[in-house]
């Protein structure tokens, strides 16, 4: 193998590849980076064998080839080595890579591509194209509610349904559910429901280059996997096998309390009381007022750390219904609030054990459930 | 000097009847269960305790004593509501506070410039404002003599007993306001003619450690006015446990199991009655040889229930017992107590219903005793008796 590629571009595309590199794991070549010649351009790809990326960069072959190299080394070789070309060649019986760019000149040490697993080629038959700004809203507003622990694996996935024409997507950690909805610009005639890692759909958000517009998903029928395509990238996630619980079964239907607020001054004061709330669990008390025709009704935001002391923020707002004190993770409504856009939400609730509805307000695709804290006896 | 206050939240129970319903002021009732069945009074007004009702007192005894007698049903949760505000305002207003039930309070306010007498005064003004709420209190220089203090200031009160008037404050009184004497020590003493605190405190401690063991001179520095134990919030306490050593060492695994249970069940009592919850589960266990040792687990969240403290007791002990050995001693402890805070769950709505449910099994032992209500799973099974 050799090629030439630029610097930049080379740093760039490891970048992009790095997180799926396995350092730790019990097959060495998982530590590596393929890096193969393919059609005239440079491959990278890198799998922790339940999430993969290739990435492929402009480079100029001279040589085909292809070989696995340390992650490790690699990366922090190239984003040291100037602007400029880098000139790499595979030594193929000793698996020597030889990089060079200006008077840098490195040999590093290599795996056979043989050991690197097999990546299959995918058909782009039956993919379905997703309008890339749509999918990273929808991923934003909907991963961060998806559980960090193993224990219900199914949980640290996102549901992604696809009916009629429109796509959904739900991820609930045991506390906490968001679903949002999306029409798909290109109708698609099936309908479709699996469970692809979080982690999986955040990288795909911060690979997807700013350039794109559309990404297209492919479900292959012959391996539990979903894959997302690029221009110049592929991520291929294994799905989580099991049962989403019946999410909709847990959205409440009905409600007793509406509160309108401006999002900001919300999330404002959301943040302000997480600092004295961090000591105590994160709880934070909701103190809900209607207003009374003279003066707007108010939501109090206190939080009270034995330790710190307390603070106390009022936000007013527009208040339907009963007055209610719920207390809530404040985090939980810091991190909901920081991923809606609209300027003002609504929070619907029906007492302090029941769940919390949250809703941007002039928008009817985004919808998220947090259950409040019980505090006390 | 300490400076130590005691309040108490004046016939609680009652007091909150009449915010949610102002007819009841100044009427004779009582809070408490059906006189059909064998309710007993839980709080009466004082209108109705000049007709010599008092709590604990069946209801139907109550209605003896004055027929007109309003009863008025506990069902409700509304108490430990008003109780958590008033006990939250307390904590925040006082350096150190140690709740000791529902409706009373210890305060240490040896560093408030302000003094004893005008802190108090000042909460309980402050708590009549915001709560609607009669409070009494009691300011004296230990626990002891500021509980007392209350009593004897009751209803609406502030009594406050100088640096060094403890003994002669408390001589006059009946020896049964004295903690730790109950009914039964005070027909002891009586026999020995022992009626005020005064009497007792005139005992000579050989003589008391004679009749009453260690227990008698520890009574006895009580009446002189002597206390020094610290005002300490029962959150700074780091774990309630409770064990057992079986008269005979036990390898029966459905006895074993039977015995985890009623533990769980008695420290779950004791933390929620504290109004706290641990995130740490701890097992211990003795052999026959005597050697011990202790396991435990964390929590993802604190919990109060008797329950999810079984559960997590019965696999530490699981884990780390062989089928068939014998066990002299188990135990169970629950540490990192803290407030009983719970982030509930969306899909498992089953602790919000223990938790109703336990609340309620509290009440029911509060009034009838421990033993009116248990798991069948924690009683021993016995073969059926025979018809004849």
């Amino acid at each position: 193998m050799r090629v030439s590629v630029l610097q930049e571009n080379l740093a760039r595309g490891l970048a992009t590849v790095a997180r799926a590199v396995s350092p730790r794991s019990t097959l060495p070549v998982l530590a590596n980076i393929l890096v193969a010649t393919e059609d005239g351009r440079l491959r990278l790809s890198a799998t922790n064998l339940e999430l993969g990326i290739t990435c492929w960069v402009g480079a100029k072959v001279q040589d085909e080839g292809a070989t696995t190299v340390p992650a490790r080394t690699f990366v922090d070789l190239v984003n040291t080595l100037p602007p400029d070309t880098v000139e790499m060649e595979l030594t193929t019986r000793t698996q020597t890579l030889n990089l060079r760019s200006g008077t840098f000149n490195n040999n590093i040490k290599c795996i056979d591509a043989q050991e690197f697993p097999p990546m299959p080629a995918t058909e782009a038959e039956g993919a379905i194209e997703l309008n890339l700004e749509d999918l990273r809203e929808m991923i934003s507003q909907v991963t961060f509610a998806a559980s960090s622990d193993d224990a219900r694996p199914v949980l640290t996935g996102v549901l992604i349904e696809i009916q009629g024409g429109s796509m959904t997507m739900a991820a609930a950690d045991g506390f906490r559910l968001s679903v949002r909805k999306a029409e798909l610009a290109n109708g698609v005639d099936r309908s479709v429901k699996v469970i692809i890692p979080a982690k999986a759909l955040s990288e795909l958000a911060r690979i997807a280059g700013d350039d794109e517009e559309t990404i297209q998903m492919i479900l292959p029928s012959d391996r539990s996997q979903a894959i997302f395509r690029g221009r110049d990238f592929e991520l291929v996630s294994q799905l989580i096998d099991g049962t989403f619980p019946d999410y909709q079964g847990i959205i409440p239907t009905s409600h007793t309390n509406r509160t309108i607020l401006p999002t900001a001054s919300f999330l404002h004061a959301c943040k302000a009381a997480d600092i004295f709330a961090r000591e105590s669990a994160h709880s934070a008390r909701l103190n809900i007022t209607p207003g009374d025709g003279q003066s707007p009704g108010t939501v109090e935001v206190t939080a009270t750390a034995a330790e710190t002391g307390s603070n106390e923020i009022t936000v007013d707002a527009t208040i339907e219904g009963e007055p209610i004190e719920i207390a809530f993770n404040v985090r939980f409504l810091v991190d909901v609030l920081s991923v809606v856009d609209s300027s003002s939400v609504a929070l619907e609730t029906s007492g302090p054990a029941s769940p919390g509805v949250i809703k941007p307000v002039g928008r009817d695709d985004f919808l998220h459930v947090v259950m409040p804290m019980h505090l006390g006896r | 000097m300490r400076q130590i206050l005691h309040v108490d939240l004046d016939a609680f129970f009652c007091s909150v009847e009449e915010l949610r319903n102002p007819d009841l002021r100044g009427k004779a009732f009582v809070v408490g269960g059906s006189p059909e069945g064998r309710g007993v009074v839980t709080s009466a007004s004082y209108p109705a305790r000049k007709f010599g009702i008092r709590s604990a007192m069946p209801v139907s005894r109550a209605l003896r004593l004055h027929p007109d007698l309003i009863i008025v049903s506990s069902s409700h949760g509304d108490y430990s509501e008003y109780s958590s505000e008033v006990m939250a305002f307390l904590r925040g207003a006082v350096p150190a506070m140690q709740q000791m039930s529902i409706d009373e309070a210890f305060l240490d306010v040896s560093d408030d410039p302000r003094g004893g007498k005008p802190a108090a005064s000042e909460m309980q003004a402050e708590i009549m404002e915001r709560f609607r709420l009669p409070t009494s209190w009691g300011v004296a220089t230990n626990k002891l003599v500021a509980k007392i203090a209350t009593e004897v200031g009751k209803p609406n009160g502030l009594l406050v007993v100088p640096p060094g008037q403890e003994a002669a404050f408390l001589a006059p009184l009946p020896v049964s306001m004295i903690w730790g004497v109950g009914p039964k020590t005070s027909k002891r003493f009586a026999a020995y003619g022992i009626r005020t605190i005064a009497d007792l405190a005139r005992m000579s401690e050989a003589r008391l450690s004679q009749l009453f063991g260690a227990r008698g001179i520890d009574l006895a520095s009580r009446a002189k006015g002597l206390d020094g134990r610290p005002v300490e919030e029962l959150h700074d306490r780091r774990s309630v446990s409770a064990e057992r050593t079986f008269p005979k060492d036990v390898d029966s695994i459905q006895e074993l199991r039977r015995h985890l249970l009623h533990l769980s069940e008695r420290v779950g009592t004791r933390v929620r009655k504290a109004g706290v919850a641990g995130s740490t589960v701890r097992v211990k266990l003795r052999w026959p040889d005597f050697s011990t040792f202790t396991r435990q687990v964390r929590l993802s969240q604190p919990t109060d229930q008797d329950g999810e403290i079984y559960a997590a007791a019965l696999k530490l002990f699981i884990d780390n017992w062989r089928p068939g050995k014998a066990v002299r001693l188990l135990g169970i402890g629950l540490a990192d107590l803290g407030p009983p805070m719970r982030q509930l769950e969306l899909f498992d709505r089953s602790w919000e219903q223990d938790h109703k449910l336990l609340r309620a099994v509290d009440r029911i032992r509060e009034k009838y005793g421990r033993r009116a209500l248990r798991r069948a799973g924690s009683m021993r099974q016995r073969p059926l008796e025979d018809a004849e």
